[in-house]
């Protein structure tokens, strides 16, 4: 199977946070052929070297960070079955700046990219009579619920599912032709890319992870997960240098995991909320709680951004809009970012002030209410909005161009006299 | 109940194709002569209850209709929002950048021109709830399908006006239902001109053979003939694309050759014709879809018609949801200086084809640059005047030099130079 890591060894990562402030004035572009050859050199004994076209380039067109953030919820899942690699893939191909998904483990301890706890809805296991005595029934998050659940499958078992489309009113045609991929993996897409695209990996139910999977030395999940971040060269605070190089967030809906977590990076993080009746999964806490300026003005030392439902910021009465809550101003307020989920251009999912039209509810959210990054299962329709309505200015940066452009708008020019 | 003809009174319209030529360079000189021309119609209408309100006259200042770009057809007006073919529907039309208001013409008892889609009234109004009107459900021949229902044609005008019209797809906004009444076709000539700047009208001469076989007119009038006349009537005249069609422009469509071939005798105004599925044939002459789409039939149907109306899925057929190679329908219309209005774009994702990623702009981005067709019937006029004001906006906005020098200016401060 072809392996993604193989672009990751660079030695450079390791000494990333020394050497990055000399780095960018440096014509490492001269360095790039030298250091590959000693590359090359030393790892003679090895089989995996950078291909030509992956090696860490300096001059990969950066993260915008003018406009909010186009987050691709679970890859492109509108157009493929939602965390394969092809819905990333697809993500980055149409724009995204960050490649989205959730974190959970394989009963050896693997690092996977998984929504739900259990694979019904969202892989063939029905169709694997093998595994056919692996159904059971576990308590998640108060409600008992049967089905396959992820931590009891290897990484070999679970490759040998194939994913699918979870809504049946999306495209069904590769179904069971894509695997689960790892974290890992998931990574390595992110920094395949041609440009700088960030990852927001997400600490997925870790109460319940961590207690059913186990790892030597008496790790824990979030141990793992961080381990992962660091080994692929992800680290900085938010807009830092070596963050803007490889951009992350990492988000979860229990704040003692992202506490927990401030004490072994300084990466960004974004703290969840869940719909107005769910409490927290680990501190029992409502939402009416983590959304206090109490809280907030607490939460707010170990996280940058909070991610809350966005029927919760806009109430919404027989599927139109009521008048704004203040969440997003009093988040604002307290500097904490709003990254709200989730936008679907499906009209079922949109209120009907917005005439059906997902560009009119993108409009809605990015210019009346003022958030600053949209989880979207729309990537390429976010893309398009914002390059239509807020394209980026790098189209200008040649002056020969920017005089044309201005050439043929003055030749367009009619004057009302004539 | 609020008359919408009144502004239609005017009596320069009569005059209008003597005068359209010296007209435009009038212009200011007829600015002057408005205000003189309102008090002599106040005066010589002071005997009249109806006289046209200030802000409605006809305006030569008016915006006019934009030609530059494929048409956007309002198709039953704004119905993705509005219970089809109401006010509402269309007055949101012209407020969201609608170039023509679409609509089909059926007759009531009476012999009354209505705004009315389907032959029976039962799927877009409350006739259920209306237990006065429970024995007037019949079966009748539609087409070759017997239907049974409430034909629009056994209700007098009145006894329609009592009628609230529905939303007909339940996943559309339900809180309309019943709240607007069925319009004729003369309310929905008067909505167009009323609008603010120059709106077209598109209507459509909707199952000619059965509404004369269940209407009759005296003198021996025919459906047809009404239609026109209405059209005449309210100054709707002219060839396309000039002057006076301009000023108020309009197609005909039908799906009925004959009809088309008919009122080609009564007014020059342009024609669609209209095709439908595949494995329908034409309503009035029987013929098939293969045979109306030949070479042979479109040489022959040009002499009466500017243009066809396919249905969309018989330009580009669709396999699993999936679009196939497009056919060469489109491609030889145009060879025949044909244009092509397909119908009908909507954006919910079930009528949203895979290739188009459940975006409705991605199926615009297709249809008018990939296929390249000449308007579009949409029941979101709004998420395509979006579209294309995005992709070829209207070029009126640098008329004024300032305003282009400002964007310049802007343009210039935000180039930045790759050195620094």
């Amino acid at each position: 199977m072809f392996e993604l890591t193989v672009i990751l060894k660079q030695p450079k990562q390791k000494s990333r946070i020394g050497a990055a402030k000399g780095r960018d004035s440096m014509a490492s572009a001269r360095l790039v052929p030298l250091s590959f050859l000693l590359l090359l050199v030393g790892c003679a004994s090895r089989p995996l070297y950078p291909l030509p076209g992956k090696r860490y380039d300096a001059s990969k067109k950066p993260l915008q960070t003018f406009r909010p953030y186009n987050l691709a919820h679970r890859g492109s899942n509108g157009e493929f079955p939602e965390e394969t690699a092809a819905a990333y893939m697809r993500a980055i191909e149409e724009g995204a700046d960050f490649i989205e998904g959730d974190v959970l483990a394989s009963k050896d301890g693997v690092l996977i990219m998984q929504h739900d706890v259990t694979l019904d809805d969202t892989t063939d296991i029905a169709e694997h009579k093998e595994f056919a005595n692996r159904k059971r029934t576990c308590n998640v998050q108060g409600t008992n619920t049967t089905g396959f659940f992820h931590f009891d499958f290897t990484l070999e078992e679970l490759k040998s599912l194939g994913v699918k489309q979870r809504y049946p009113f999306r495209d069904q045609q590769y179904n069971g032709k894509f695997p689960i991929i790892t974290f890992k993996e998931f990574i390595s897409i992110a920094l395949d890319a041609p440009r700088v695209v960030g990852i927001y990996p997400e600490i997925k139910n870790p109460a319940m992870v961590n207690q059913y999977v186990k790892w030597p030395g008496g790790k824990k999940f979030e141990d793992k997960f961080v381990e992962t971040l660091h080994k692929y060269g992800y680290r900085g605070e938010y807009m830092s240098k070596q963050w803007l190089k490889q951009p992350a967030f990492i988000q979860s809906f229990a704040p003692t995991s992202l506490i927990y977590v401030s004490n072994l990076t300084d990466l960004p993080k974004v703290f969840l909320i869940d719909d107005i009746t769910i409490p927290t999964q680990d501190t029992n806490q409502s939402y009416w709680e983590v959304t206090s300026d109490k809280y907030l003005n607490f939460i707010k030392n170990y996280v940058m951004g909070i991610g809350p439902w966005k029927d919760t910021i806009v109430y919404v009465s027989e599927n139109y809009l009521q008048p704004p809550t203040d969440l997003v101003a009093r988040a604002h307020a307290l500097n904490l970012q709003v990254h709200p989920y989730t936008y679907r251009n499906e009209n079922q999912f949109l209120h009907f002030n917005f005439s059906q039209d997902p560009y009119k509810e993108y409009d809605y959210w990015i210019n009346t209410i003022g958030v600053d990054g949209l989880f979207t299962d729309f990537t390429g329709s976010l893309h398009q909005y914002q390059e239509w309505t807020t394209p980026s200015p790098s189209g200008e940066k040649s002056a020969t161009k920017l005089l044309d452009k201005i050439g043929s708008m003055i030749s367009k020019y009619r004057n009302p006299q004539t």
